[in-house]
């Protein structure tokens, strides 16, 4: 809404200058865009809020500003001369549908000129943004921008039988409005029988001369050769005037005002005023009287505001005079009912009010204290930080997810954040079998027209972005959500996971050591990494489909399989044109951080041995498909409990190593808790652990 | 005096105290204030150096003709037995003195010796380490912590919601029902339905519903903080994205006043921005407060002048002075009506803090897509 400011002067004396005035309309809730100072002054850009359509005009704005200065309002009451003859003789008005249209006026201007406007109603429509066309129909616009209320006005002579009739829309109705579009008004009969549309008809009814509360027809238009103008100035229902607006897709200043509730009362008086009006710039004889059909008169509603609410909601008190000013300059008529009139400051003080016809939106105790508070000013509530009276708990994982986070970092991963919204082949490259994806019924692209069921696909997308911008090197996780509407619970958050990519060189040359590339080792050393906080993973033969099928492995704790993990299948691959290796897994979080609560809860200090430990490197020919793992399970089946630890420590094939075979170093690692080991009981050790491998194994120790 | 009656010798250690005719404890101390003296003043005529200090040890502390050692032999082991105490107890000092002496001798020939190495060697600093790759939290990620740490310090516990969300508390139970204006400033994305849903689906367009699910879960007191996902269904550009993120708050309680409302946004404000920031509530309009506000904070950039430090207008505020920050207020009461509570005896205030604009705010960042970009380029730019 274009606030003119000398405008604002016909309704209130103010002195405050536009900026200052501006400031004090934000600080009381007018939102203010701007100021903008043209050929006609200043010009105030204000943001009215959808609760206060009586500020889409220039007195409800002055009433604001009398309220915020006490000024007073100077009153609207127009007094257009009229001929003999009687409105109510030329123009006969039926509601047939009450529960849309709750009032309707018409009055009646003979003989007009219709021509160009002055210039002083040009300039005040320009300020407002709003392109002058003819005297007439510029007052109604006119009339709009000052009071609030839309109307509308026919050329008289068109409107058959001087008839109007105020109906529903009819099923397939159609009509041409004065924008020239041939609108559907109804749907179709089969599909829905009542639009809810109310439409201003003529005649016997037939034909529809308007759509009410939002847009006139073309065929009853105000032209050049109008002689006869009717003014339409009438009343709809807020909630239906936004259907049809939406049902239409057309939404116009009118149905803007109309659909936020425009004020009952005011459709006779803004009818008078254009009337006025056009009488001033367009000449003619206004007929006596209007013609007003009200079915939705309603008595004014009573209010009541009392201090303690005040003090309850507010936590401060507001000065008698301060309620009843503000109260009054709004319009609410407040008076003192409480037993202790006259007290100033009084605990008890109670106030009736009563509520204007133009704020049907204030309604109850705390909407007038609303209202106080905003004129009497919300700085004048002093803050204070109100003390907990119980404890602060984080999220549930908050911890395992801390712990896991810091230590994804530590290892070198950085954290994304993704939008879930991907397409939908994208999605099917990762998505587990017999899930449906969850589909949006209205994307913005087909690029973004599921959410994800899994974050690889978005996991995948940022390394494909980051190789695509030159950074070839990049290790990634999230901490995400998947989302599945098969399986979704009504009040749980989306099922979290932990999802991270690896591409390019595990570590980067630098002065004094070589690039290596990120392999699937790197990705299981990191992943075993996290799994230490939650009692350490399993690795299974497995894992899903959209991995590559010699370098991949699913991730089991305990008694679940978190997910899988392993090097992105060329397939896939291919589709984001990756020309480097890029690795993968996706672990489901909850079950890893109620193992990791578990895993501490069970911790216990373990005392630091005290005798020295010895290593025994065992140099072993294995046939291929031998896994490390079996040369574990074979030497802990000798149950030497001195046996500390085994790990793999060299491992080659090719080069005088036969063909079927590939060879093992292992390192095995003794160590009592109650003595020091003797070189016979070592010796030992190492027979038995040579035995057991050569023959559970097929191993060949070779010549160290 | 005692001096008189020293013996003046060559090297009177390698004599007897008979041989040397001391016979008193007093000349036996001067005897060894003599040699004190002497080994102080050979150590101070040596530079510092290995080599110095070898000579030094071996001449003073040697096992065999160390004067230490010859000490021992000629004055201790055949001193009378009323001297022997005051000829062991002085030993000792001498000991301990020049062992401390030499120790401190060799500290600093050992820094020589650092010193005079050759340029050959030294490191050069401008070279770079060897940096271990380390990782990042998300910028966005660290803003919420931050939050996050600032409400949980005042005793606002953290929930989180589901971002798939019905019609109900998305909009119904926030006191916004069908056809309601502000439904049109919330573009909102639906989901199409699995066969015999209930109801509509749709993507939550703020993290308000987890007011109305943590009231239905909870009776009075409720001091929730709610970070999370949102999504809008608008065109994306450089302050546009479908997706964003907010820190949703509630706090509602028998007592709880617009006072301890903006007390509470200010003591965040301070936390958040620092100290010298002023705050500002401006009456405004939400369905599901009242009284609404929109807060304001004086532009941390400019210092609530509007004016950049070189001159021209603050970019941040663009010359307002002032910051929009968030939109909040009390609970309306009729929100209170969807959950049970007692409107009559609670109260309570709510607000939703965009996450996204924040940081782009405190870290002048001009595009909000490339948070989700995860270019490491920007990602490392916030360790
Ligand atoms: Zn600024």
């Amino acid at each position: 809404m274009k606030v003119v400011y000398n405008w604002l002067k016909d309704f209130v004396d103010v002195t405050a200058p536009p900026q200052e005035l501006a400031s004090r309309l934000a600080l009381s809730g007018t939102n203010i865009a701007g100021i903008e100072n043209g050929p006609h002054g200043a010009v105030i850009d204000a943001e009215v809020s959808s609760n206060r359509p009586d500020c889409l005009g220039h007195l409800g704005i002055a009433r604001e500003v009398g309220a915020i200065y006490k000024l007073p309002l100077k009153s609207v009451s127009p007094k257009p001369a009229e001929s003999a003859a009687k409105t109510s003789d030329a123009v006969n008005v039926e509601i047939q549908s009450p529960e849309l249209c709750g009032r309707f006026t018409a009055r009646v201007i003979r003989n007009v000129k219709i021509q160009p406007s002055l210039k002083w109603l040009k300039d005040r429509l320009e300020a407002s943004g709003v392109a002058s066309i003819s005297n007439v129909v510029d007052v109604s616009n006119y009339v709009m921008l000052e009071l609030g209320h839309p109307l509308h006005t026919f050329d008289y002579d068109k409107v058959r039988d001087h008839k109007i009739i105020v109906r529903r829309a009819k099923p397939s109705e159609k009509m041409k409005t004065l924008d020239g579009v041939e609108r559907q008004l109804a749907p179709d009969k089969d599909r829905q029988l009542d639009s809810g549309i109310c439409m201003i008809s003529d005649g016997d009814g037939s034909r529809a001369v308007g759509i009410g509360g939002i847009m006139g027809g073309a065929e009853t238009e105000i032209s050049f050769s109008t002689k006869n103008v009717l003014i339409e100035c009438a009343w709809f229902e807020p909630i239906s005037i936004r259907r049809a607006a939406r049902f239409l897709k057309l939404h116009t200043e009118a149905s803007t005002r109309f659909g936020r509730g425009a004020d009952p009362e005011m459709a006779e008086l803004a009818s008078r005023r254009a009337a006025e009006l056009i009488l001033q710039l367009a000449g003619g004889e206004l007929l006596a009287g209007v013609v007003d059909i009200y079915p939705g008169k309603r008595a004014p509603k009573k209010l009541r505001v009392t201090r303690a609410e005040i003090l309850r909601v507010m936590g401060a008190d507001v000065p008698d005079k301060e309620v009843e000013a503000s109260l009054s300059a709004l319009g609410f008529a407040p008076v003192r009912i409480d037993q202790n009139r006259g007290a100033e400051g009084s605990l008890l003080a109670a106030w009736e009010c009563t509520q204007p016809s133009w704020r049907a939106e204030v309604e109850r105790e705390i909407d007038l204290i609303e209202e106080i508070a905003r004129i009497y000013g919300l700085d004048k509530f002093p803050p204070r930080l109100p003390a907990a009276r119980q404890g602060a708990a984080r999220l549930p994982h908050y911890e395992a997810e801390t712990r896991l986070r810091d230590r994804l970092i530590g290892l070198g991963y950085r954290e994304i954040l993704t939008i879930p919204h991907v397409a939908e082949e994208r999605d099917a490259l990762f998505r587990p079998g017999g899930i449906s994806p969850a589909r949006l019924s209205n994307p913005l692209s087909e690029e973004a027209n599921v959410l994800r069921s899994t974050g690889l696909v978005t996991m995948a997308a940022a390394l494909e972005w980051n190789v695509n911008h030159g950074q070839r090197n990049v290790r990634l996780f999230e901490i995400g959500r998947h989302y599945d509407l098969t399986s979704r619970k009504n009040d749980e958050p989306e099922p979290p996971i932990l999802t991270i990519g690896a591409t390019g060189e595990a570590r980067e040359k630098n002065l004094y050591d070589p690039a290596r590339e990120f392999s699937f080792a790197d990705l299981k050393g990191d992943l075993d990494s996290i799994g230490e906080l939650a009692g350490g993973f399993a690795w299974r033969d497995g894992g899903a489909e959209w991995l590559h099928a010699a370098r991949r492995g699913s991730v089991v704790l305990g008694a679940n399989e978190l997910g899988s993990a392993g090097q992105l299948a060329r397939r896939v691959a291919e589709k984001f044109k990756f020309r480097q290796d890029v690795f993968l897994a996706e672990l489901e979080l909850d079950p890893l951080c109620t193992a990791y609560l578990a895993a501490k809860e069970a911790r216990r200090y373990e005392p630091l041995p005290r005798f020295p430990a010895v290593e025994r490197d065992f140099s072993l020919l294995l046939p291929d498909g031998t896994h490390f793992s079996d040369v574990v399970k074979a030497i802990r089946s000798l149950n030497i409990s001195e046996i500390s630890n085994i790990e793999a420590a060299d491992l080659f094939r090719g080069k005088n190593v036969p063909a079927g075979k590939y060879s093992l170093l292992v390192r095995v690692t003794f160590q009592s808790r109650e003595a020091t080991l003797t070189d016979t009981q070592i010796g030992d050790y190492s027979g038995k652990i040579i035995a057991v491998l050569e023959k559970q194994l097929g191993a060949q120790l070779r010549a160290q | 005096m005692y001096r008189a009656i020293m013996p003046n010798v060559e090297n009177p250690t390698e004599r007897t105290l008979a041989g040397l005719a001391i016979n008193d404890p007093m000349a036996i101390e001067e005897l060894f204030t003599s040699e004190k003296v002497r080994f102080d003043k050979q150590l101070a005529a040596k530079h510092p150096d290995e080599v110095n200090y070898t000579l030094m040890k071996n001449a003073w502390l040697g096992r065999k003709a160390g004067v230490l050692t010859l000490i021992t032999e000629n004055w201790l082991k055949s001193a009378p037995p009323a001297l022997k105490p005051i000829v062991g107890q002085s030993l000792n000092q001498l000991k301990r003195h020049i062992e401390e002496s030499l120790e401190t001798f060799r500290v600093a020939a050992e820094k020589g010796s650092e010193e005079v190495a050759s340029n050959r060697d030294r490191v050069d600093l401008s070279l770079p380490g060897v940096l271990r790759p380390v990782g990042s939290h998300h910028l966005i990620r660290q803003v919420f912590q931050e939050i996050e740490d600032i409400f949980f310090s005042i005793g606002f516990s953290v929930v989180e919601g589901p971002e798939i969300e019905t019609p109900y508390y998305n909009f119904e139970a926030l006191n916004i029902p069908e056809f309601h204006p502000v439904r049109d400033d919330m573009d909102t994305f639906y989901l199409e339905l699995p066969k015999g849903a209930p109801t509509p689906l749709l993507l939550r367009t703020h993290t308000s519903p987890m007011q109305i699910r943590t009231m239905e879960k909870q009776k009075p007191p409720v001091r929730v903080i709610v970070p999370g996902k949102v999504y809008r269904r608008d065109n994306p550009d450089a302050t546009h994205s479908f997706a964003f993120h907010q820190i949703e708050g509630l706090a509602v309680d028998t007592d709880i006043t617009f006072c301890d409302f903006t007390g509470t946004i200010e003591y965040f404000v301070q936390q958040f921005f620092g100290p010298g920031v002023k705050t500002r509530f401006r009456p405004s309009y939400f369905p599901f407060t009242e009284p609404s506000v929109e807060f304001d904070v004086s532009c941390p950039f400019c210092g609530g002048t509007g004016t950049a430090a070189g001159g021209g207008t603050c970019s941040k505020c663009k010359g307002a002075a002032w910051i929009e920050l968030f939109g909040a207020g009390m609970v309306d009461p009729a929100v209170y009506g969807f959950v049970n509570y007692d409107a009559k005896k609670v109260s309570g205030f709510a607000f939703g803090i965009g996450i996204d604009r924040l940081a782009m705010l405190k870290y002048g960042i001009d595009d909000i897509q490339i948070f989700f970009q995860n270019d490491v380029r920007f990602l490392r730019q916030f360790p």
